[in-house]
């Protein structure tokens, strides 16, 4: 199979960097996948699930929060907040964040604080999805 | 003259003063050590992110947006500006925290109608006490800083600018040129303008248009939230650095200073012994010739 090279930039770390035979990210409109030789093309990121399969490798899974993907040139470059590989992830305290937030939204706050919750419940249930999924499929 | 004791005394207390002054050095290295590691580690994000967004810019011309300015027009808007000022939680780094605050007077001087969200235990106190205005639930430490923090720090500003409290938003932080050398800066950050991405070396020209996913607008508007939280979080790493090593020096001369002044408080300690020794011994030898003088 044909690969490209793809860059996972998070904000703390470099991700991965390599060839690749194909990409799976979370977009605003539904799961989009990437194969060599794709279109140019940019793409915002929703918090999610990211497929990526290494050649000669088990697909790869990690869970990204939101950003923007770019493909150019049988170049992909994502560029996402954090990115967690399953192994990574606590999901007791992922469990622990989920409920806080839950709870910090039903009380009524702020908007500002609304906002921070809802954003802090998304990430926490994508980390607990990815969990589950777990790092062998 | 000072007697033996005192200068013992003082010996003493400048003794106990360097080691603590050491002690300062040492772990303000240590933390600079991995606050740069951190800094290494977000650049290539930071970077990459800049430049997309630049690249945004240029390829689509017709961009509208809250965040930008208008094409071809710098000129200042009206209202209120929201500034965020990193300066550190202690004194004790030379002319760190000052240089900041300087910055920050200059930047209320132009306009003075400026919400000042202060980051760090000494701008806090410095603006309290001079009853300048600041947002006061904003207690952010300047230790440790993580993306986690940068994250709430810019969710905040930002609501402000979306909600258009804010119209113009600045951030000053002190900016490491090279290992020696630090500087106080103010940048804006929000609304961007085009002039404010700096093209980096190598870049590609753009050959083929890009298609967005769903459309440009939804695409930055998901790609702005990462960028402020990407450029404070580097702005409070840059500042945290900079504190330790401006500490670092501050600590490493006041080394010096007490190496000098031990060495000079054991020269006269010496020299009061030697003469206290001196007297004695005259006295002595005097009253033994007097003594002789009587028995002859």
């Amino acid at each position: 199979m044909e690969t490209f090279q793809v860059h996972i930039l998070a904000a703390d770390k470099t991700f991965y960097e390599g060839p690749c035979e194909s990409l799976v990210v979370p977009t605003s409109d539904g799961e989009q996948g990437i194969l060599a030789h794709h279109s140019a093309m940019i793409a915002a990121i929703q918090p999610g699930l990211l497929r990526y399969q290494v050649p000669g490798q088990p697909a790869r899974l990690a869970a990204i929060s939101p950003g923007m993907v770019k493909v150019e040139k049988n170049d992909v470059l994502v560029l996402v907040d954090s990115v967690e590989r399953p192994e990574e992830i606590d999901a007791v305290r992922a469990q622990r964040e989920a409920d806080q937030a839950m709870e910090a939204l039903l009380q009524k706050k702020s908007r500002q604080e609304h906002q921070i919750a809802q954003a802090t419940l998304a990430r926490a249930v994508n980390r607990l999805r990815v969990k589950a999924i777990g790092p062998n499929n | 003259m000072a007697g033996t004791k005192e200068i013992k005394t003082h010996i003493q207390s400048v003794q106990e003063t360097r080691k603590i002054t050491n002690a300062m050095y040492l772990i303000a290295s240590t933390k600079l050590r991995r606050a740069r590691q951190e800094l290494d580690n977000t650049r290539p994000y930071f970077e990459a992110l800049r430049g997309e967004i630049k690249r945004i810019f240029r390829t689509v011309s017709d961009v509208d947006s809250r965040y930008f300015y208008p094409v071809n027009d710098d000129t200042p808007l009206e209202g209120t500006y929201g500034c965020l000022v990193i300066t550190a939680d202690k004194g004790l780094a030379g002319s760190y925290n000052q240089n900041a605050i300087r910055e920050a007077q200059r930047l209320l001087e132009q306009h003075p109608d400026t919400k000042l969200f202060v980051v760090g235990e000494y701008g806090r106190r410095f603006f309290a006490q001079r009853n300048i205005p600041i947002e006061h639930s904003f207690l952010y430490t300047a230790q440790n800083p993580t993306m986690a923090r940068a994250r709430e720090i810019s969710a905040l500003l930002l609501d402000g600018f979306d909600r258009g409290e804010l119209k113009e938003i600045f951030v000053i932080y002190t900016d490491m040129e090279s290992a020696m050398s630090f500087q106080a800066r103010a940048a804006r950050l929000l609304p961007f303008h085009r002039s404010h991405f700096v093209t980096p070396p190598g870049e590609r020209a753009v050959t083929e248009p890009f298609e967005f996913l769903p459309s440009v607008k939804p695409v930055l508007d998901n790609l702005m939230p990462s960028y402020v939280s990407g450029f404070i979080y580097s702005a409070l790493i840059d500042s945290f650095c900079c504190e330790q090593n401006a500490r670092m020096s501050a600590m490493d001369s006041a080394n010096q200073n007490a190496e000098s002044l031990l060495g000079e408080l054991s020269l006269q300690f010496n020299r009061v012994r030697q003469s206290a020794i001196t007297q004695e011994i005259t006295e002595v030898s005097a009253g033994a010739r007097a003594q002789r003088k009587k028995k002859e």
